[in-house]
């Protein structure tokens, strides 16, 4: 559903209870009720929908100031896709053109080129000019994913099943190294891993624009060419990635789209690169690494159980690797995608707090699964703690060699 | 006028704490009694420290601006909405625990705390503060003493009034007083602190509470019960009592709401009994042991379908949490719910029911009663298909019809939520002319001007 007209029923279900009071971390920073999930709907529907409010310049503030973190629909009893809905209004209020020209003209190439263009390194003041702050960022690595990787490769032991790779555009402009992890520990474990040529970005930093068409072209392109494979799983190591691939696809392309079979056998090949290891169980040699590590949960990753717990279950085969739990109520680092570029002193406090309970713990090493969480948490810290991907500290248990 | 009054509450206490535009005045119009607009207020105010109140409720005083105190906005009765419009004063940013006291069984937290955030603390400290509304995650204790809020576990422990020992509240001149205090004992005039507690902020601005604690109970359990029929439920729940057991949480649930928690709970519960018990059980293991065996006796009397301890803590948990989702979760399947709060002594537990089901039948519209059935607070939810003229005409019929029955039966009517604005019409009924006149001084001697949370309560109740 693009149109913000058509989730007028779901809105309606929203029953004011103020049980996302509880969890919204925009709400919690400034306890103001009309940064929380139950009033934006509110307003969203007084003024796009019903056209009783006009379109003010603080309605659109209130639509923007939200990190589509969806912690609010897992909260949710009444499961208003309150997510959805932001998304639907910014697509109301800006028909994909949220943000300036230049700036959609480069997040466009760098979707297409997933992740990849050298736009950044060759002019850092085209970022600032963005809004980026280079400390925030991290650095693009002189060797793609995709440089290092291409086609099909035959597992080191004996082969127990075939996955589609759907390496995202941070693992592989920024983070190889969760790539090169991925690839290695999965053919230790006997898993053969093709890796589709063409795949574009996952389409989240256009749903985040609220520019939905960006978001259904990249959605399409990446349907057909995964509907070809042949492989059981396909198997991302992003939350994002996962969820825009697995739940939003199936949200934008709604019936009457030609490629809609495609995106539900799609959907269903879908599966977390963790979640299916815990799955299908290690067979390679125990890992073991002397580590204490804490795990920050990625908003996305809490939808889902089995996604939140996938790293932690994981790891815990690690021998040796000792696990402490962040007491932190599971807050949001503030990242939000690219949330942190516009709404810097927002997400600022909440990385504070974020640090705060992580240097509380013994952890000298964070892992999550979110890069967007990953960059941010790490440029918190500076050098003082290391934060990266599980799959990661998972291969350097086996002793791999992780560029 | 509008504009002069943003200006001088901004004066009063800086222009990053007073909020007037019109969306934020939106977003504070409603609590959670659904959705739609009771009245807009005229500025949001939002106070860090006694004195802003003490300087913003000063100049309301003085220029007869209504002012409505405000916690999550949780509220089920209205009593939060600024029918009158004014000033909304929210009190979440006053949200300082200030001390839990081990020696002494006691804590002191300021007014906009959450809740589930002070259970947490408190139990850290192995302490325990039972007040258990089902909102706790969003609520706070300004809010909870506002409404004597409760919840399951009023069964054993009471409601929120059983725990204040003490209060600092801002009155409508502007004064700060402290009353009650740290002492469990306390024999000193009148008791003002119970009087603010209810008041539904009609009489001042609470911003600090004193609770009682207990020690955290070492064990609990949950048992669930099954039973044939909502009238077999209800019997079991009075026997159970009237056997001298008090289980820590006693809930009854019809066969809707379970199908409905269903959606939350791992694994679902085998749906083929009409009404349902969840019961909790706490204390010493032995007692717990000795207890859980006597409700099995009492239900396997009445016949129940099945009784089933739950040794999975998690199983356990799943199943209170859906239990706190309830009311959200009806509401995504029907238009409107009004949930109502009628309560009756226990004995006459089966009585209501089965008049509840009556009224159902005769008005012609679905009536759930689902609730506290171990302190007689059982919650019958007119439940509303869709929103139509004639459908709100049922459903009041249906209401005047619970609350006439509730009455009867020696009940009242509101056991928890308080009486805002949904429940002041019958207010008369259960108190009577004379106690609505001593209502009214008291509100006259404290509020002359009648600024404090106007139209709450009695139905003319701005006319001090
Ligand atoms: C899903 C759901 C489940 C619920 N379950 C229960 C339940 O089991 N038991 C129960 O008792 N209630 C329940 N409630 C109702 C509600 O949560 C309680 O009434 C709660 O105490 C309200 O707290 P609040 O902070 O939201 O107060 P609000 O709704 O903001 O205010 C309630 C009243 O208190 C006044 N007030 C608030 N703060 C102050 C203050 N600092 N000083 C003076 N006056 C103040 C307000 O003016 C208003 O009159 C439930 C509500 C929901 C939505
Ligand atoms: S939790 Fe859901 S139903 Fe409740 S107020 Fe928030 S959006 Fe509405
Ligand atoms: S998506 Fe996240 S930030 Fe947005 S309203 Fe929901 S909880 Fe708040």
């Amino acid at each position: 559903m693009m149109d913000i007209v058509d989730y007028k029923d779901l809105i309606d279900k929203c029953s004011h209870c103020a049980f996302c009071e509880a969890v919204c971390p925009v709400f919690k920073e400034d306890l103001l009720e009309t940064h929380v999930a139950r009033s934006r709907l509110l307003i969203i529907k007084e003024s796009l929908i019903d056209h009783h409010l006009p379109v003010t310049r603080r309605v659109k503030e209130i639509v923007n100031r939200c990190l589509l973190c969806a912690q609010c629909k897992n909260a949710c009893p009444a499961g208003v896709p309150v997510d959805d809905i932001v998304i639907a209004a910014r697509y109301n209020l800006y028909q994909g053109k949220r943000s300036p020209f230049f700036k959609r003209q480069i997040m466009k190439h760098i979707m297409a080129q997933r992740g990849k263009s050298d736009f950044f390194r060759r002019a850092g003041a085209f970022a600032t000019k963005m809004g980026l702050d280079m400390a925030d960022l991290p650095q693009i690595k002189r060797q793609s994913f995709s440089d290092m990787y291409q086609g099909t490769y035959a597992p080191k032991s004996k082969r127990r099943a075939k996955v589609a790779y759907f390496a995202g555009c941070a693992t592989n402009a920024f983070y190889p190294d969760t790539g090169d992890a991925v690839m290695k520990v999965l053919s230790r474990n006997g898993v053969e891993i093709t890796l589709p040529e063409g795949l574009v970005c996952c389409g989240i930093p256009a749903l985040s624009e609220g520019d939905i068409e960006t978001a259904k072209e990249m959605m399409k392109i990446n349907i057909n060419i995964l509907s070809k494979t042949d492989a059981d799983y396909i198997v991302t190591d992003c939350t994002s990635c996962f969820m825009t691939l697995k739940e939003k696809s199936l949200t934008i392309i709604d019936g009457s789209d030609a490629i809609r079979q495609h995106a539900e056998t799609v959907s269903l090949k879908i599966t977390d690169v963790m979640s299916f290891l815990n799955q299908t169980g290690l067979t390679d040699d125990f890992p073991a690494l002397k580590e204490t590590y804490t795990y920050h949960i990625p908003c996305h990753a809490r939808g889902m159980a089995d996604l939140m717990t996938a790293p932690v279950k994981l790891l815990s085969n690690v021998d040796q690797a000792r696990y402490v739990i962040l007491d932190d109520d599971n807050g949001c680092c503030g990242a939000g995608g690219m949330f942190f570029t516009e709404y810097k002193a927002l997400s600022g406090a909440m990385r504070d707090k974020k640090c705060r309970a992580i240097r509380q713990t013994a952890a000298t090493t964070i892992v999550t699964q979110c890069p967007s969480c990953r960059t941010y948490i790490q440029a918190g810290f500076g050098n003082d703690k290391k934060v990266t991907h599980p799959m990661v500290l998972l291969a350097r248990g086996y002793g791999l060699y992780i560029v | 006028m509008k504009n002069g009054l943003a200006r001088d509450l901004k004066k009063q206490i800086g222009k990053d704490n007073v909020k007037t535009d019109s969306e934020d005045l939106l977003a504070y119009c409603s609590d959670a009694t659904h959705q739609s607009i009771k009245g807009k207020p005229d500025a949001i105010v939002l106070p860090l420290t006694p004195q802003d109140i003490s300087k913003i409720v000063s100049y309301a005083s003085k220029h007869q601006v209504p002012v409505v105190p405000r916690g999550a906005g949780s509220g089920l009765s209205g009593s939060s909405t600024p029918i009158k419009g004014g000033i909304v004063l929210d009190i979440k940013r006053m949200n300082r625990i200030i001390d839990i006291n081990k020696g002494n069984l006691t804590a002191i937290a300021e007014a906009g705390v959450v809740l589930a955030r002070f259970h947490k603390q408190v139990e850290k400290e192995n302490l325990f503060y039972p007040p258990d509304p089902q909102s706790m995650s969003v609520c706070t204790l300004g809010g909870n003493v506002s409404t004597r809020a409760g919840g399951p576990r009023g069964v054993k422990y009471g409601t929120t009034g059983n725990y204040i020992l003490g209060l600092e509240v801002v009155l409508p001149d502007g004064s700060i007083i402290h009353t009650g205090g740290s002492c469990v004992k306390q024999s000193v005039g009148y008791d003002i602190t119970h009087l603010m507690t209810g008041a539904e902020g009609t009489l001042g601005v609470i911003t600090k509470v004193t609770t009682r604690l207990l020690p955290l109970p070492a064990a609990k359990k949950t048992i669930i019960v099954k039973c044939r029929t909502t009238e077999q439920a209800a019997i079991a729940v009075s026997d159970i009592i009237a056997a001298g057991i008090i289980p820590s949480m006693l809930e009854f649930l019809s066969l809707g709401a379970i199908a409905l928690m269903n959606t939350l709970i791992s694994p679902p519960i085998v749906a083929d009994g009409e009404a349902y018990l969840f019961i909790e059980i706490d204390g010493f293991p032995v007692q717990i042991e000795e207890d859980a065996k006597r409700i099995k006796y009492v239900c396997e009397d009445v016949d129940v379908m099945e009784i089933r301890v739950v040794e999975d803590k998690k199983e356990a948990a799943s199943y209170w949490k859906a239990r706190s989702s309830l009311y959200p979760l009806v509401l995504s399947f029907v238009k409107k719910v009004i949930v109502e709060d009628v309560t009756v002594p226990r004995n006459r537990i089966p009585e209501f029911v089965k008049s509840i089901e009556k009224i159902s039948a005769s008005t012609g519209i679905a009536i759930g009663v689902s609730g506290h059935a171990g302190d007689g607070n059982m919650h019958p939810s007119v439940l509303m298909g869709d929103v139509s003229e004639e459908m709100e005409k049922k459903a009041q019929d249906a209401i005047r019809q619970i609350v006439a029955c509730g009455l009867e039966l020696g009940g009242s009517i509101s056991g928890e939520h308080g009486i805002g604005i949904h429940k002041a019409e019958f207010i008369l009924q259960e108190m009577g002319a004379r106690q609505i006149e001593l209502f009214k001084s008291i509100k006259k001697a404290i509020d002359p001007e009648g600024i404090m949370n106007p139209g709450k309560i009695w139905i003319d109740g701005d006319s001090v």
